[in-house]
């Protein structure tokens, strides 16, 4: 029982990261119809700031600010800087091609994503970046229940995750913002012409779906300790999969599909090994799409002829 | 006019071939001078670039120092391969098509050296690795030209299992290889010694580019007190430490040549073994310590071998200018074969076996101490 209680806290907390990144890639593709493939490199950039903010406030061994603080301005900075990035991505590189067609915005991504990759490797350099969360926040500062472990970041990590997506839910369901982007998401055409700013909109959308993911590249810096320029490949790939399987547009979606990819992997590897997590989770991948094409909490769009 | 434009760029086209066939166009002068070129194939982007890196800063050092004591005048053309053996193709294909360049340092993963191997051999163009360990890639005959400065996994396989056979004596174990053929293979070696020594293996796999482990180290059973780790990346290893840390694992790390990483992978315990020296412990190799700290800051176990593979390739080159030659890709294959340096970088003669490999080759064990210190142990 207990071995199944650890691999589920492993599976939440690694799906937990899965879905605030997912979140970013569901609400781009919900307002633009884009796959916007640089979004797991955005993590990366997150994941960066963390690192250097623990570097410029005296290492991991040697802080000088309460820890709290340094959290705080951790995911903070993330956050704002993520989220502009993602901002002037939009502006720069994809609003011009908004009537394009849709392969052309597409290849950019892949061309911004491979472009914040090499800027990484030129400005950061190509070793790992290590946290040493250890250092400045201990593993005994959690909780134990009999021989299973949650660490203190692993249970910041859920809360905050959960928080998240609770505000980012009501924020879409009850805020004008979100009306607004329910509304461009539907018919920007129809939105524009109901006195909708659309491009501030989509803006708006750009910047909390990269703050997610800067935040995100936070937590699992904090997490896994580990920080390198290509980080963010596998886990866009990972989170467009939780996206697809919760049903790509949706905000609950992503955060179920996350969750579910989270605690499959966990499960396959505690489980059955290691060796058939990929294979099997791109399987349930399949499955889904072949059972439920738009994901399991997608809608089918009506398409006017 | 237009046909005289057709016929300039046909003329200048057949001067430029002409200029491509020949490989020496002023002999003496060039043997005088000794102004060759060479290439540098390595991981310098992608996943395991800190290596990739590394290696080129040593080869950078390599030719720069051999230049000065040799009055060479050799220059360094890299070539990334991000250990992807399509990439490793695309950039042997332009080194062999550049006919100033007579030989290649690299690549570093056994998987390129198996692609480029029939490109090199076809150009007649030697190629020395400092990482590429198969043992297949010297036994299979397709890699005439090819040379390596480690020695291969069939010394470091069943040298690893037998020591932790016989010295850490675990009645069942965990390995985990990291979807590299590099890894891969030695666990293939590693596994049947385990098993025949009765040993109860969990072989499982994890991707190099994953950084949560601690599914996988929920999986590890109080009677799993060993856990072989033969990756490329030291950070991951750590990690893969403080998940054990975090639920309260007591197995021992035992890990390969990419966790050789002091600053990295410090987990108390651990045991590393890599085909390279630490040659901060060689007292001769003090200056050069000196020079590639002060040039490019800490380093590992991957740049000494690329240090000591771009060195037999510059000797060879000043081999055939002393001879009064211009160098070629014939008579610098040539050299290489010949090699017989008394002393190196890592601390022992460099000379090859008819096949490439080092002769006398040899793997060096490493346990780190409770400060994240790495001591050399007899294997």
């Amino acid at each position: 029982m207990s071995f199944f209680l650890q691999e589920l806290v492993n599976g939440v907390t690694t799906g937990a990261l899965y879905a605030l990144i997912a979140l970013g890639f569901s609400m781009v593709y919900g307002v633009l119809k884009l796959l916007n493939f640089a979004h797991g490199d955005l993590y990366m950039v997150g994941g960066y700031i963390g690192f250097f903010i623990i570097r410029w406030f005296g290492g991991a061994a040697k802080l000088f600010i309460p820890v709290p603080l340094l959290v705080t301005i951790m995911f903070v900075a993330a956050a704002v800087v993520v989220g502009g990035l993602g901002v002037a991505m939009e502006r720069f590189a994809y609003r011009p091609l908004r009537n394009a067609p849709r392969i052309a915005p597409l290849i950019t991504a892949i061309g911004i994503s491979f472009f914040l990759e090499n800027a990484a490797l030129l400005l950061f350099g190509a070793q790992y970046r290590v946290y040493n969360t250890p250092d400045f926040i201990s593993y005994s500062s959690g909780i134990q229940i009999g021989s299973v472990s949650i660490d203190s970041v692993q249970i910041m990590v859920l809360v905050m995750g959960l928080f998240i997506m609770i505000g980012l839910q009501q924020l879409i369901n009850r805020t004008k913002l979100g009306k607004q982007m329910r509304a461009v998401a539907a018919d920007r055409e129809a939105a524009e012409m109901f006195g909708i700013n659309v491009n501030f909109t989509i803006a708006a959308v750009f910047f909390l779906g990269s703050a997610l993911a800067g935040v995100a590249g936070v937590m699992a810096g904090l997490l896994f300790n580990t920080v390198y320029n290509t980080i963010g490949f596998l886990a866009g790939l990972k989170a467009f999969t939780a996206a697809v399987v919760g049903g790509i547009g949706s905000i609950p979606g992503a955060m179920l599909g996350g969750l579910m990819i989270g605690i499959a992997e966990s499960f396959i590897t505690g489980y059955i090994s290691s060796i058939y997590v990929d294979l099997i989770v791109f399987g349930i991948l399949i499955v889904v799409m072949l059972v439920r094409p738009t994901g399991l909490l997608g809608r089918a769009q009506l398409q006017k002829v | 006019m237009k046909a005289r434009v057709i016929a300039a760029a046909v003329a200048v086209g057949a001067l430029s071939l002409a200029g491509c066939g020949s490989s020496s166009p002023s002999g003496s002068a060039a043997a005088k001078s000794c102004t060759t070129t060479i290439g540098m194939e390595g991981p310098l982007t992608g996943p395991v670039a800190s290596l990739g890196q590394e290696q080129l800063h040593f080869a950078e050092l390599a030719v720069a120092n051999d230049n000065k004591a040799n009055h060479t005048k050799i220059s360094l053309v890299q070539g990334d391969t991000q250990l992807n053996p399509a990439d490793a193709t695309t950039v042997t294909k332009e080194f062999v098509s550049n006919s100033k360049m007579v030989a290649v340092v690299g690549p570093a993963g056994s998987q390129e050296v198996e692609a480029v191997g029939p490109l090199f051999a076809r150009a007649g163009m030697a190629f020395i690795s400092g990482s590429a360990t198969d043992p297949s890639l010297t036994t299979s005959g397709k890699n005439p030209t090819f040379f390596r400065t480690v020695s291969n996994d069939n010394v470091q396989g069943p040298q690893d299992a037998h020591y932790i056979i016989n010295t850490l004596k675990p009645k069942a174990l965990m390995i985990v290889d990291d979807e590299e053929s590099y890894s891969t293979d030695l666990v293939s070696i590693m596994i049947p010694i385990f098993k025949a020594a009765g040993i109860k293996v969990d072989h499982e796999s994890v991707s190099q580019s994953v950084t949560d482990f601690s599914s996988l180290v929920a999986k590890i059973t109080p009677a799993e007190t060993v856990v072989v780790l033969p990756w490329q990346i030291a950070a991951n290893a750590q990690q893969f430490g403080r998940d054990m840390a975090q639920e309260h694992k007591k197995a021992v790390i035992f890990g390969t040549d990419g966790l050789y990483s002091p600053g990295t992978f410090e987990i108390a315990g651990s045991y590393v073994s890599s085909f390279g020296p630490d040659i901060h412990t060689i007292p001769a190799d003090a200056s050069l310590v000196a020079q590639a700290q002060a040039k490019y800051g800490s380093f590992g176990t991957f740049g000494p071998p690329v240090y000591a593979a771009t060195h037999v390739v510059d000797e060879a080159i000043a081999a055939v200018c002393k001879g009064g030659h211009a160098p070629t890709r014939a008579n610098v294959l040539a050299a290489i074969k010949k090699t017989n340096e008394s002393t190196s970088i890592l601390g022992k003669p460099i000379s090859f076996t008819a096949h490439g490999d080092p002769k006398n080759g040899q793997f060096f064990l490493f346990k780190i101490n409770s400060k994240g210190t790495y001591n050399n142990i007899p294997y």
